[in-house]
């Protein structure tokens, strides 16, 4: 009587447990998001815990295999805008399985310090071209980070019948004329390789320009470059370049920008908003009197800081006065004159030497 | 009997190979098949099969600018060409190239300019090409028009490229240089479209469109709304 009733809650536990597992991953909560993330926190997500889980960095968790895969397959689906749509409604049974089975060590996302997993480089391997291109980028981009898809369509090795001659080099060989007599000449000696083919083949990279990168900071894909039919292909490398932004300029983590008042807001005072790079206002609210040039800083509303985007620098904003044209009239002058209660004063001095 | 059979069968076989072909470059599956600002690629003469070169080998006569010339091998890192604004102009990164737009090639390694102006070539006594300017930066010389027939600039495509100050076809005639760049072919202007001023583009880096971080749009150029 017991053990069948103890029977029964095994087969029972069995089935619920079962249908846990076919019931799917709940992949928002791999990725750490919620479910009304966009697409680019979801990247973002994914790339910060690539870094964190890859099995290279965690030797010694058994499960750390499975968790990136579980990571791969997650970011696989929530950062494609269809199959996410069917996630949603239907979980992970509702998604083919042909959907999913990328490779999730793929270079997908360039170089973002992988070094783990290289092997150490005895002789010198014959290496391809390097490409080295700039990428424009704004400044929106450098503050909000962005991602860029781009195309990489490039000859790869593959194996072709029969064999080449490989790792040619000249060496220097003993031919013995005769008795006693030698001769050293130059000769060209190589060795037998399998033959390969180069195939042209297409393939796509992702950028990301993170918050604070700076200008002429690298972003390396390793092996997109040139290919060498004796050794490894070159690299490809994205040199980011800022493009001129019309209202703000970048010096370092600080921002700059000059804002022209009326006559009226320099002496009576004025309260304005600044649209910031990603959209918000600033605010600002002038009291006193404002002379050509003043300068105000508002800290924290520079540029996030490439190692620690929490910091960020300072928005420093010039003002410049926009002084009515023309003449006064001669009533409005007197009335000036009674209001502005000044005496004339005329000081002249060396202004280009600092006197 | 035999004989004209034999023909016709050869006739059918390279026709059959030829459709293939045609078929295979068409129908290969492209990602995004656009050429976009900012995008970096090789460029094939498709009569002389060629790739558009240059390296930091001067001209010996005309200009004695640095020489642009067309390679056979495919897979040599100067063989490569960034696709820029006209000079004074920007162009949004990842923005197709219309056709009829003038652009400006920067040859990716030595930062100089695709450039036409009237010098003779040295060879075929065409006008001279040669990569010009330092830092991406030259004159109203390095603008070419990308010439094509449907809206956009597509990869599968062949086009021509026309020098803006010339009205010259970026072309290849056929000759080939001696010592020391053997082998290589000479690029020159054309003064007439042929099917020797015929390039598509190949191997390269193309840069899709991205969205806006703030809105999720699609950046682009602004004269395209």
């Amino acid at each position: 009587m017991a053990s069948s009733v103890s029977w029964s809650v095994v087969a029972v536990t069995v089935i619920l447990l079962t249908e846990q597992v076919l019931a799917g991953r709940d992949f928002y909560n791999i990725l750490g998001v919620s479910k009304s993330a966009t697409t680019n926190q979801i990247k973002k997500a994914y790339r910060k815990l690539a870094k964190e889980l890859h099995p290279d960095k965690n030797r010694d968790d058994p499960e750390a295999a499975e968790r990136f895969q579980d990571l791969g397959a997650a970011y696989e689906v929530l950062s494609d805008q269809e199959k996410r749509k069917v996630y949603d409604r239907h979980g992970e049974e509702g998604l083919s399985k042909g959907d999913m089975g990328g490779d999730p060590f793929s270079s997908f996302f360039g170089d973002f310090g992988f070094g783990f997993g290289m092997k150490e480089q005895e002789q010198e391997v014959p290496k391809g071209g390097d490409v080295i291109m700039d990428l424009d980028v704004t400044l929106e981009e450098l503050y909000s980070g962005n991602f860029v898809e781009v195309v990489r369509y490039k000859p790869v090795a593959k194996p072709a019948k029969g064999t080449r001659k490989c790792n040619c080099r000249m060496e220097m060989v003993t031919q013995q004329l005769g008795p006693g007599r030698f001769q050293m000449m130059q000769q060209q000696v190589c060795d037998e390789c399998p033959n390969v083919r180069f195939v042209p083949e297409e393939k796509l990279l992702e950028i990301e320009i993170e918050s604070g990168m700076r200008d002429g900071q690298e972003y390396p894909f390793v092996a997109e470059g040139e290919p060498h039919i004796d050794g490894e292909p070159g690299d490809l490398r994205f040199k980011i370049k800022q493009t001129k932004h019309k209202k703000f300029e970048r010096r370092g983590d600080d921002l700059y920008t000059n804002v022209t008042i009326s006559l009226m807001d320099a002496l009576a005072g004025f309260e304005m908003d600044i649209k910031h790079l990603d959209g918000h206002k600033v605010h600002i609210v002038r009291d006193k009197i404002t002379w050509p040039g003043a300068r105000m800083r508002k800290s924290n509303e520079g540029m996030p800081n490439y190692e620690n985007n929490n910091v960020k620098g300072s928005l420093y904003i010039t003002f410049d006065i926009d002084f009515p044209k023309g003449t006064l009239t001669e009533e409005v002058r007197a009335d000036l004159k009674k209001l502005l209660n000044m005496e004339s004063k005329h000081t002249v001095y060396n202004g280009l030497q600092g006197f | 009997m035999a004989a004209f059979v034999k023909e016709l069968l050869t006739w059918g076989a390279s026709l059959l190979f030829f459709c293939g072909f045609i078929k295979h470059v068409l129908s290969r599956e492209m990602d995004y098949e656009f050429v976009t600002c900012g995008s970096t690629m090789k460029l094939l003469n498709t009569y002389s099969s060629v790739r558009l070169h240059s390296h930091d080998v001067k001209y010996g006569s005309g200009s004695g600018q640095q020489s642009v010339t067309g390679v056979d091998s495919s897979d040599d890192h100067n063989s490569y060409w960034q696709i820029r604004g006209k000079t004074g102009a920007t162009c949004m990164r990842g923005s197709p190239v219309k056709c009829g737009q003038t652009i400006r090639l920067m040859h990716l390694s030595t930062k100089r300019n695709l450039h036409s102006h009237h010098f003779q070539s040295p060879l075929s006594h065409n006008l001279e090409v040669s990569a010009f300017g330092e830092e991406g930066e030259g004159d109203e010389g390095d603008n070419w028009v990308i010439v094509c027939s449907t809206k956009h600039w597509s990869r599968r495509d062949k086009i021509r490229i026309k020098n803006v100050v010339t009205e010259h076809y970026l072309h290849v005639s056929g000759d080939s240089y001696g010592r020391p760049i053997h082998g290589q072919r000479e690029v020159s202007g054309y003064p007439t479209p042929s099917e020797m001023n015929y390039w598509i583009v190949n191997e390269g880096i193309f840069i899709k469109p991205a969205n806006d971080p703030n809105t999720g749009k699609l950046m682009h150029d602004h004269d395209e709304l």
